[in-house]
């Protein structure tokens, strides 16, 4: 077994997969809801990209903050106008609410776009590494995930922004009677959120063909990644991520690609019995 | 926890449903052939469902310019229903029940693929309504003993068989495969197909695994692939699987000097999203526009009748699913026509009967209902266009190796 190829795949397969889960753990771990657009919001920045790349030639990342931007401002909107009157209701409300907002965006791209799988071919090779393979795109994806994480998480820490979210993560009550705007830090959260899946399809649609079909493999990664590596902590998505892409990568050689996704999920299993908070996970926020 | 969330919800909504539907089928003599499909138009097949939909309404336009069919001497007016079943297996089989008990159609469709197929012929059969599948081909399907189900396409093993002998002749060097399916209805049969007929031929399988549904990464078996260094790659799936294999293989530097995908070449999709990397790859099909079958019963007497329609409505080739549901519903219209009525069991025996030749070829139903076995075309991505491999009357290219 040639273990370093094994190892090189699950970490840039786990960078990617980190970069999938970012926002929707911010969004959880901040709003308490479980967004079921999540995945349709990746599609739709995977989207956005081809078509502009289709159109212009221009390098895809060029489009990457454009694309961002523009589901920042869908996320905004989607907070402010839809989930902000419901948002403390029990979790089953919002997750009804953006499942049913989900089916019609989900619905939307299917027909204005098809579900053809489409994929920028822009081909960039593979560099051996002291005989490791690594694929050029994959790693360009694997930086920009790191990149955008990093960020993310320097944002957090320390923009007004940032302290405000972690704030009304810890006690909206509190952060409430400080003077923050509860409720538009919300949308701010929502739209972070959709930002990161937006650049995160940007990223994807590099790497995977893009279509509507995939929606519901990218929220269901990006629940698995949050339950490893512990709900509403920029760093436990990216162990998370991490964590999935390497096991995967392993059980898939060892014991065969059909169980890879199987070990996933009992890892998932073994980890809300043992340690519900993840692997990295903590009760407060930052 | 499911990989997909919402089948959850749409169960629970589908389930309410079925304990709603009334039961019986409801008997229609309303002078139209009413013609039931439960069509993926959304979820994971919508692409596949879309293309069942294109095509019949193609095919329901010239029919209308036509002004019907003809039966018993009467232009008889044919009338479509269908409904998205989301790509859920059970929503399918309680929509192919409504069709039947509440809109009254004589006939039912089948939606993509044989996994779903299965479902949809239980309702059928349960309540004696034709069944024509334009998209299934593994004989577990027909292999259920039943009588009102028929299919256009030929068995998987055939398909397999093909290309396995074109290869063999071609590649006197070829001694391994490795083979790789999708775990699901069609891609598994085709990869156990394969395993069948490599072992037959004298060629060694030295890796033979399944991925699951919903894989998003095949960096660990192409890994193990190409450790194995097999003569000839096999993978199975569908689309978006097969291109992200592929762009895998050649990410990894995993070649080998035959790479066969099932059915990918046979979709214009494929060779789209792969661009330079999909020339090369072999498939084998269940018919291709160059073929060129004349004297055909129906709306379309030529291949090239059809082709143009196509190309002229659509901008783009047919492929074999486009043709072969065009080409049940030609089958339908004759048993139609034979029966001299929409009653189900007299259409059901016309349709047993069936001897017809269509653009899409010869349509004569076996005894477990599938269209017999014939010469498929072996076909392989060449400077990104599809080009003709076999059979030798309609090949317009020999095979290229990867080098």
């Amino acid at each position: 077994m040639d273990v370093g190829q094994i190892l090189a795949n699950g970490i840039v397969l786990g960078a990617l997969y980190a970069c999938i889960a970012v926002g929707f753990s911010l969004v959880w771990g901040v709003l308490n809801v479980i967004n079921m657009l999540h995945g349709s919001f990746i599609i739709l920045g995977g989207y956005l990209t081809y078509f502009a790349w289709a159109y212009s030639g221009i390098n895809p990342v060029v489009f990457l903050p454009v694309v961002a931007l523009i589901l920042y401002g869908l996320g905004f909107a989607v907070q402010y106008l839809f989930i902000n009157k419901v948002v403390s209701a029990p979790v089953l409300t919002t997750l009804t609410l953006t499942f049913g907002l989900d089916m019609i965006l989900y619905n939307v791209m299917t027909v204005v776009f098809t579900a053809t799988p489409r994929r920028i071919t822009l081909d960039l090779g593979s560099v051996d590494f002291f005989g490791v393979i690594l694929p050029v795109d994959r790693v360009v994806g694997m930086a920009l995930a790191l990149i955008l994480t990093g960020l993310l998480y320097a944002v957090m820490r320390t923009s007004k922004i940032g302290r405000a979210i972690v704030a009304v993560r810890m006690d909206r009550q509190a952060a409430e009677l400080m003077g923050i705007r509860v409720n538009r830090i919300y949308a701010i959260t929502f739209g972070i959120g959709a930002l990161m899946a937006g650049a995160a399809g940007a990223v994807f649609a590099m790497v995977f063909p893009v279509t509507t079909n995939l929606t519901g493999a990218f929220l269901g990664k990006a629940f698995v990644i949050c339950v490893i590596g512990g709900l509403g902590s920029v760093p436990g998505a990216l162990v998370g991520g991490l964590a999935l892409g390497i096991i995967e990568s392993f059980s898939g050689y060892v014991l065969g690609p059909q169980h890879a996704i199987t070990v996933g999920f009992v890892l998932m299993l073994i980890l809300l019995v043992v340690r519900p908070t993840g692997l990295v996970g903590v009760k407060g926020y930052e | 926890m499911p990989n997909d969330i919402r089948p959850i919800a749409i169960a629970a909504i589908a389930a309410a449903m079925a304990a709603a539907a009334p039961v019986g089928a409801r008997a229609d003599d309303d002078g139209v052939l009413k013609i039931g499909a439960p069509l993926a138009l959304t979820g994971g097949l919508a692409d596949e469902g879309k293309k069942q939909q294109d095509v019949w309404n193609l095919w329901l336009d010239k029919v209308k310019e036509a002004g019907g069919i003809s039966v018993g001497g009467e232009m008889l007016p044919v009338e479509f229903v269908e409904y998205d079943y989301q790509t859920e297996g059970n929503r399918a089989g309680q929509l192919a029940e409504k069709l039947i008990t509440d809109d009254g159609v004589d006939v039912l469709m089948a939606p993509f693929g044989s996994g779903h197929t299965k479902i949809v012929s239980a309702v059928a059969e349960r309540y004696q309504v034709p069944l024509i599948a334009c998209v299934s081909s593994s004989e577990a399907v027909f292999d259920q003993g039943f009588d009102y189900l028929f299919g256009t396409l030929a068995p998987n093993a055939g398909v397999v068989d093909s290309i396995t002998a074109y290869l063999k002749d071609k590649m006197p060097e070829l001694k391994s495969i490795a083979i790789y399916g999708r775990d699901d209805v069609f891609p598994k049969s085709m990869a156990a197909s394969a395993q069948a007929a490599a072992e037959a031929a004298g060629i060694e399988v030295v890796y033979n695994e399944l991925y699951s549904v919903g894989t998003m990464d095949h960096a660990a078996a192409i890994s193990a692939i190409k450790a194995a260094d097999p003569d000839w790659i096999y993978m199975t799936g569908y689309t978006q699987d097969l291109i992200l294999g592929r762009k895998q293989m050649a990410d990894l530097d995993a070649e080998a000097p035959a790479i066969t995908m099932i059915t990918g070449p046979a979709y214009r999709e494929f060779t789209d999203g792969l661009g330079p990397l999909a020339n090369g790859v072999s498939s084998a099909t269940w018919w291709h526009h160059a073929t060129n079958f004349t004297d055909g019963v129906g709306v379309w007497p030529t291949t090239q009748d059809f082709y143009k329609d196509f190309l002229d409505r659509f901008g783009s080739d047919p492929d074999y699913v486009h043709a072969s549901c065009a080409a049940a519903a030609e089958a339908l219209v004759s048993a139609v026509t034979e029966a001299g009525s929409t009653d189900k069991a007299a259409v059901r025996d016309a349709l047993a009967k069936t001897d017809i030749m269509t653009f899409y070829g010869p349509i004569k139903f076996g005894e477990n209902g599938m269209n017999q076995a014939r010469e498929m075309p072996i076909i392989q991505v060449q400077d990104e266009a599809i080009k003709v491999l076999y059979p030798p009357v309609i090949a317009n290219a020999e095979l290229e190796l990867i080098e």
